[in-house]
């Protein structure tokens, strides 16, 4: 089986872009996963949606620079390389 | 305080220890990971070197000793000298940021009577009783004064050897080639790497609170290499009955192994009482277990019937 550590690199490339593309207004609000809705109270159990919701939204926030360098060097390394 | 002394006294004894002879540094560390015996064993061994070894500097002086009696040349040793210091200087500092050096060395701190239990466990876990881990003022007692402490030493020494096996089966098959080795080793890798990704987002999810630090399960994580090696050996010895039988025991002790220690770590408040687990959030927490339980199983047999035809 050829799973090595480059595919694994490429397969966490393709999901990170994946929830990047996630769009708040026309997508994420409509299925109910939309920033602020559902924050909730102050309670100690944040429930798995709203920490699915976080999640998202932490990694559309801090990824969005780091992915455009990121796919750009994918972009023409598979170019050159194939 | 109690075993740190005794075992610190107990082992200048014991040859096997100490290569690194190291205290983290301006920090009195209370736990004594490794033993300090570089005076001891420079001094014997300068007292030992002294008077026989005074015709050789002798005999090779003449040419070393026109070339460091030139000023210049040796003002430029004393600068190559002090730049190299410089330089290490530099590295040891900012290696720290990259890779937790100091945290590194508590999970090699081990003897070989912790690797021997600790294997014997791995293989054989249904008769102990104590899983916990002590702790001493807050931090983990060091692997080698409580078997139950995770240690890197076991993992890495068994991944390794696992991709030696994978090489010695695959050339008894004639189908051998160096590449293919790298391809098992990134193979492993990648699964590793996987697995931990994968429960560190469940843990994530489920908001554990737990002290299960990311190192801690790539340790419980690489425990199953030694139940690959043995089901691989003896699949090579006996044929596919020998392989299922071993694969077969050593995939049902690590899935006990696995409950037992993760139980204590990621339902930590209903395994201390000892109460069945109760409640939606607890009942979460012990699917996450035996999930990660029942990977481990799945995976040793992935990552080795190839191997044995």
């Amino acid at each position: 089986m050829a799973f090595t550590l480059y595919s694994l690199l490429q397969a966490a490339l393709l999901c990170v872009n994946a929830i990047a593309v996630l769009h708040e207004e026309r997508f994420l609000k409509n299925i109910g996963w939309g920033t602020d809705q559902g924050i909730g109270g102050f309670g100690e159990e944040p429930g798995i949606k709203s920490q699915l919701t976080n999640l998202i939204r932490s990694v559309r926030t801090v990824m969005r620079v780091p992915l455009i360098i990121v796919n750009s060097v994918a972009i023409v390394l598979l170019l050159l390389f194939g | 305080m109690h075993p740190a002394g005794a075992a610190a006294a107990g082992t200048p004894r014991q040859p096997s220890k100490r290569r690194i002879p190291v205290s983290p540094p301006g920090m009195a560390d209370p736990h004594q990971l490794f033993d300090d015996t570089s005076s001891a064993q420079s001094r014997g061994f300068g007292a030992q070197r002294g008077p026989g070894g005074l015709g050789y500097p002798a005999a090779a002086a003449s040419p070393q000793e026109a070339f460091l009696a030139d000023p210049v040349s040796n003002m430029a040793m004393a600068y190559g000298s002090s730049l190299a210091a410089q330089g290490k200087e530099l590295v040891d500092k900012n290696i720290d940021r990259f890779i937790p050096v100091t945290k590194l060395k508590y999970y090699f701190a081990v003897d070989t009577m912790y690797v021997g239990k600790k294997l014997g466990l791995l293989f054989f876990p249904y008769l102990h009783q104590d899983w916990e881990v002590q702790y001493q003022q807050d931090t983990p007692v060091a692997p080698r004064f409580d078997i139950n402490a995770p240690d890197l030493y076991i993992p890495a020494m068994a991944f390794i050897t696992y991709i030696l096996v994978a090489g010695l089966a695959l050339g008894t098959q004639d189908r051998f080639s160096p590449d293919l080795l790298g391809l098992q080793a990134s193979s492993a890798l990648a699964w590793l790497t996987l697995e931990v990704l994968a429960i560190l987002l469940s843990l994530y999810l489920l908001t554990v609170n737990t002290d299960l630090t990311t190192i801690d399960l790539v340790a419980f994580l690489g425990y199953k290499y030694v139940g690959m090696i043995g089901g691989v050996l003896m699949g090579l010895l006996f044929g596919k009955i020998g392989y299922y039988l071993v694969l077969g025991w050593c995939c049902v002790s690590i899935f006990v192994f696995m409950i037992r220690t993760l139980r204590l770590k990621i339902l930590a408040e209903a395994a201390a009482q000892g109460v069945p687990v109760r409640g939606a959030r607890n009942q979460l927490r012990m699917y996450l277990t035996m999930a990660v339980a029942a990977a481990q199983p799945l995976l040793m047999y992935w990552l080795t019937f190839h191997l044995v035809r």
